[in-house]
């Protein structure tokens, strides 16, 4: 037959991507129009800026901490742990009864009655400082054990059995357990707002002009950096944290080089609820305030937070927090507290949309 | 197509019961030898629907239907809706495998179309087409079942729009942004009462005194009295054979596209994109007919619920809408009509009176408290629902014979811990 | 060269076709023609950028550069659906049979660009489109027939033993009537008699229904047996091209299977 011959045609040039052209100028538009009204903003009332700034980074703290909950199941397997907001809620509820009953408190769900632990911790603002601090720790530890065990047991129960179904039936599952976990919360304290009394160290670290940073603004910081700090440790130089991130990249390849698969991924489970939990207590103590339906609003907040960032990357569920608080804020400083959730699903969804890798993700090649 | 049960090598055993499975057999075996059940039992379901008002609200029945299990005009009319939503969210999961966890956008896209073109909200206006009020009130009015066909086409329109730039999103990311489109449009109908100085839904404080479905004087004499000039929140029977009418024609364009060219295409696509693609289907447009189909349907449910609570609020259209029709999907058996509407029923009648009703039985057990509410524990009890189902019958309780296969060895699809899904 | 007259046509052309993931060049400027009522394979050690180039002809990936022709239509960047419409149909290397639907709904799927019937025919029922649907299934059966899965239309895919599911990948691709079948990989896992009746198959399919084939093979004997002409690949570079006696003579070719020690 005919033998193969180079067809003389005008060769095709590369191909201008004219839609992801028309898409990056867009964006880029987009991006100087907030850049300036922001710049605007500052320049007119620097003080409210530099305050609204500093609420932003404070709850964008707490997003973090959410947020790399996270990244670091959906890391792993790929799951989106619908009920991890309302643990974080749990977490929350924990503080509020340490701080106002002394005790480490078990709802048995489904009854009303809730196992008490003494520890000594009531605290109202007017106690001593010693009680104080002590009740701080004994929030943070408390919770974080609290959530840890809660999110392990949500895997255990109702995850592992699942993993070779379809995607939709553990995401099912989340919501149920999601919607467990609210019950649970409901039953424990009822529905209306459960206040807690401020005993974080008060007081103005500086102001300027009329913003004014204060010790429970700085608190929220102070405790969050350590626990990223431990976390970035316990995730690159230990063996757990190898394993986490081997299992994270191949989960097959990582039980070939002998790496307990089923362990690891409850470990993870278990940092995912620690961090849930400390949230959960620096929430209840600066916020001062909490509610059974806390969860699902503020757990889609730092969701949000992780996609911003990167889902799977811990930077970036620090990174997308810290941005998600600063868009909260700056919305609801500088334009109509009315529209917070439309602007935040609105990033979900443009982020998903058009870079769904986020700020720090890896771009995932074409094709399967 | 003739069923395939009879040239299917054996298949996994089940996780139901053995003797459950059996029945299904010998029914199936059944039913292909006396051919009249594939009309006949449908038929028996719609005529019994139909006179529900006659052995169940009143009559021979009704302690039990009536009082005994709280299915009263309120109660079937709130079925009925939910209905109506199972189907038409069953097209979008169901058929074509689309995870959207943000159905109510739509259920309340179909009911600020009827604020708007039905009720006194826009009272500077002054538009009327074939209103069958009995006064000329202020605002735009079109017959009703314009504004039904409008809401359609409104919500199918928005399902166009949310779908382009989305429907090609891999399963939970769509879910997510699906939820994300559940939230923003009730926000911006809460927000509505101040976009950029205009009232456009009333914000909280909603829309009330909505028209009502009517034929006008002409049909109604024409039919001797049977169509009503306009119903009335006080003759519920018109309301509930409208819905009841609706429901069928859903159901019939549901089952006449599960068996088309474009049903074929839903299922292939949801097995395997890329193959599906190869072999000429073209993905987005075949999802975004699901998407747009799901839509309308939903659009029609809020139309004549809003109509019919007379009262469209924000605080109504909550992600907890979106789950539960979900819930009806998946506990009734995805992908299979009766399933759908057996779940839809079920978990609707529980939700809207079944739970309560319970909670009284429990409360009257010596020894529990008698302030005892159940409403405190439907989070709880939707929530472990769901974990059960999933845990032990992820297919749904009457799931279609396909789906059951997909299920019994998690074929087919990614699972959860695929790599690079 | 493209002739006006038609009976030395090329039925597809790719002209330096280059496809590049990130650093890694997949695809290194490629010219590759198949005349009309050929059959051409491709062939090439395992990672050669043979199923990438496939994925290139048929549309699951855009070039990088260069483009695609497709009977005088330039196709590159076209989707997979409208590829298949236009003509060009394929298997798959790994089986990717709808296994959940039956093996006639499998092939009643592919029919989906031949087949008119729109979404309100569908609804209203009517008779065209029961006329259509009636028509299309018989068709679908008499392929599962001409592919060597007689009568077994109602079987699921899933429960298909390979040799079938293979067979109903043949089929399948054949429904959407295209004068252009790419088969990757097709005879994997056959033995000899199964490969020889593919083969025979093949040629069935050229001299009875003029429809031209583009083999992705690793079977020498199949490639050496049926084909016009052979094509390597190494590398995503094309390395040699010609009549299979030429190839199987060919130093770099044999280079590129063996190592260089086997020339030396």
């Amino acid at each position: 037959m005919a033998t193969a011959e180079t067809a003389s045609r005008p060769s095709f040039e590369r191909r201008l991507p004219i839609g992801q052209i028309i898409l990056t100028v867009v964006g880029v538009v987009l991006a100087a129009l907030i850049g300036f009204w922001l710049i605007k903003n500052a320049v007119e009332s620097p003080d409210r800026f530099l305050e609204v700034t500093l609420i932003g980074i404070t709850n964008g703290s707490i997003y973090a901490l959410v947020a790399l909950g996270y990244t670091l199941v959906y890391g792993i397997i790929e799951l989106i742990n619908f009920a991890h907001g309302d643990n974080f809620m749990l977490g929350t509820f924990q503080t509020n009864g340490i701080v106002n009953d002394g005790s480490f408190q078990i709802p048995l769900f489904p009854t009303s009655f809730v196992l008490a632990l003494p520890l000594g911790a009531a605290a109202t603002a007017s106690s001593s400082p010693g009680q104080k601090i002590y009740t701080i720790f004994m929030c943070l530890f408390f919770s974080m054990l609290f959530c840890m065990v809660i999110n392990v047991s949500i895997e255990r129960i109702g995850y592992k059995p699942l993993r070779n179904q379809p995607r939709l039936v553990p995401l099912i599952t989340a919501i149920g357990f999601s919607f467990i976990l609210q019950d649970v919360g409901l039953v424990w304290k009822d529905a209306g707002p459960q206040p807690l009394p401020n005993i974080l160290p008060t007081g103005t670290i500086f102001h300027w002009r009329g913003a004014t940073y204060q010790w429970n603004d700085f608190i929220v910081i102070a405790v969050t950096i350590p626990l990223l700090v431990a976390l970035t440790y316990l995730v690159r130089r230990t063996r757990s944290g190898k394993a986490m991130r081997a299992t994270a990249q191949d989960m097959d390849a990582a039980s070939m080089m002998g790496i307990n698969v089923d362990r690891t991924i409850s470990f993870t489970f278990a940092l995912g609820g620690a961090l849930a939990g400390a949230a959960g207590a620096i929430y209840a103590l600066y916020i001062g305030v909490s509610k059974f339906d806390l969860g699902f609003r503020l757990g889609l907040f730092a969701f949000t937070a992780a996609v911003l960032g990167g889902i799977g990357n811990l930077s970036g569920a620090v990174l997308g927090g810290v941005v998600l608080g600063l868009i909260q804020a700056y919305t609801e400083g500088f334009w109509d507290a009315r529209w917070t959730t439309t602007v935040i699903f609105s990033v979900l969804i443009a982020i998903l949309v058009f870079r769904p890798s986020g700020l720090l993700g890896e771009q995932v090649p074409e094709g399967q | 197509m003739s069923n395939q049960a009879s040239s299917q090598a054996p298949k996994a055993p089940n996780k139901g019961s053995s003797t459950l499975s059996s029945w299904r057999a010998s029914y199936r075996r059944y039913r292909r030898e006396h051919k009249w059940l594939g009309w006949g039992i449908p038929l028996a379901f719609v005529v019994l629907a139909f006179s529900y008002p006659w052995w169940g609200l009143e009559g021979p029945l009704s302690f039990i239907f009536n009082d005994g299990l709280g299915i009263d005009n309120d109660t079937l009319f709130n079925m009925s809706v939910y209905v109506m939503l199972a189907l038409g969210l069953n097209v979008v999961v169901g058929y074509a495998g689309l995870l959207d966890l943000g159905y109510v956008a739509f259920f309340a896209l179909g009911a600020y179309t009827l604020g708007w073109f039905g009720s006194g909200l826009f009272a500077q206006r002054d538009v009327h087409f074939l209103d069958t009020n009995a006064a000329r009130l202020p605002g735009i009015h079109l017959s009703f079942w314009v504004v039904v066909l409008l809401a359609g086409a409104v919500c199918a329109f928005a399902g166009v729009l949310i779908g382009w730039p989305t429907l090609r999103l891999r399963g939970d990311y769509l879910a997510i942004v699906t939820l994300g489109f559940g939230e923003i449009i009730p926000d911006i109908f809460r927000n509505g009462d101040d976009i950029a100085g205009h009232n456009l839904t009333n914000g909280v404080r909603g829309v009330t005194q909505l028209d009502r479905p009517g034929f006008g004087q002409t049909i109604s004499d024409a039919t001797g009295g049977i169509l009503p000039v306009r119903y009335t929140s006080l003759e519920l029977r018109p309301w509930y054979f409208t819905v009841l009418a609706m429901v069928l024609i859903i159901i019939f364009v549901n089952l006449r596209l599960r068996d088309s060219k474009l049903g074929r295409a839903w299922i292939a696509v949801r097995e395997d994109e890329i193959a599906a693609s190869a072999m000429g289907v073209p993905l987005m447009r075949t999802k975004l007919w699901a998407y747009a189909i799901g839509a309308i349907f939903g659009g029609f449910a809020g139309a004549v619920y809003g109509s019919f609570i007379n009262g469209i609020f924000p605080v109504s259209f909550s992600f907890q809408i979106s789950v539960i029709v979900l819930v009806m999907v998946i506990v009734g058996g995805m992908g299979n009509i009766w399933g759908v509407i057996a779940g839809a029923m079920l978990i609707s009648w529980l939700n809207f009176r079944g739970l309560d009703k319970i909670g009284e039985r429990i409360s009257d057990i010596p020894g529990v408290s008698s302030d005892f509410s159940i409403a405190k524990y439907k989070f709880g009890i939707f929530g472990a629902l769901l974990v059960i189902m999933m845990l032990f019958r992820p297919e749904g309780l009457i799931p279609s014979s396909r789906r059951r296969a997909e299920f019994a060895e998690g074929e087919g699809q990614a699972t959860l811990y695929d790599a690079r899904a | 060269m493209a002739d006006g007259n038609g009976t030395e046509k090329n039925i597809l052309e790719a002209v330096q076709v280059r496809k590049e993931f990130g650093g890694l060049i997949a695809v290194n400027d490629v010219d590759f023609v198949i005349p009309h009522g050929s059959i051409v394979s491709l062939i090439g050690p395992n990672g050669a950028g043979k199923t990438t180039f496939f994925n290139i002809l048929t549309g699951v990936y855009k070039p990088t550069s260069g483009g695609v022709i497709f009977e005088d239509t330039p196709i590159s960047g076209l989707p997979p659906h409208k590829v298949t419409a236009l003509g060009m149909a394929r298997t798959f290397q790994n089986i990717r049979l709808f296994h959940n639907m039956t093996a006639l709904e499998n092939v009643l799927v592919a029919m989906h660009s031949r087949l008119k019937g729109g979404i309100w025919s569908s609804i209203l029922g009517l008779p065209r489109l029961k006329r259509e649907e009636k028509e299309a299934r018989e068709r679908a059966e008499e392929l599962l027939t001409f592919s060597g899965l007689p009568g077994r239309g109602n079987a699921y895919a899933k429960n298909l033993s390979y040799g079938d599911q293979r067979r109903l990948e043949v089929a399948r691709a054949l429904a959407s009537g295209p004068r252009l079948l790419l088969l990757d990989e097709p005879t994997a896992g056959m033995n000899p008699e199964e490969t020889a009746n593919f083969t025979d198959f093949v040629a069935k399919l050229r001299e009875e229904h003029d429809i031209t084939v583009l083999l992705i093979e690793h079977d020498m004997r199949v490639v050496m047996g049926i084909s016009d002409r052979v094509t390597v690949l190494d590398y995503g570079e094309k390395i040699a091209e010609g009549l299979p006696k030429e190839i199987q003579h060919d130093e770099r070719v044999i280079e590129a299977y063996l190592g260089t020690a086997a020339t030396a």
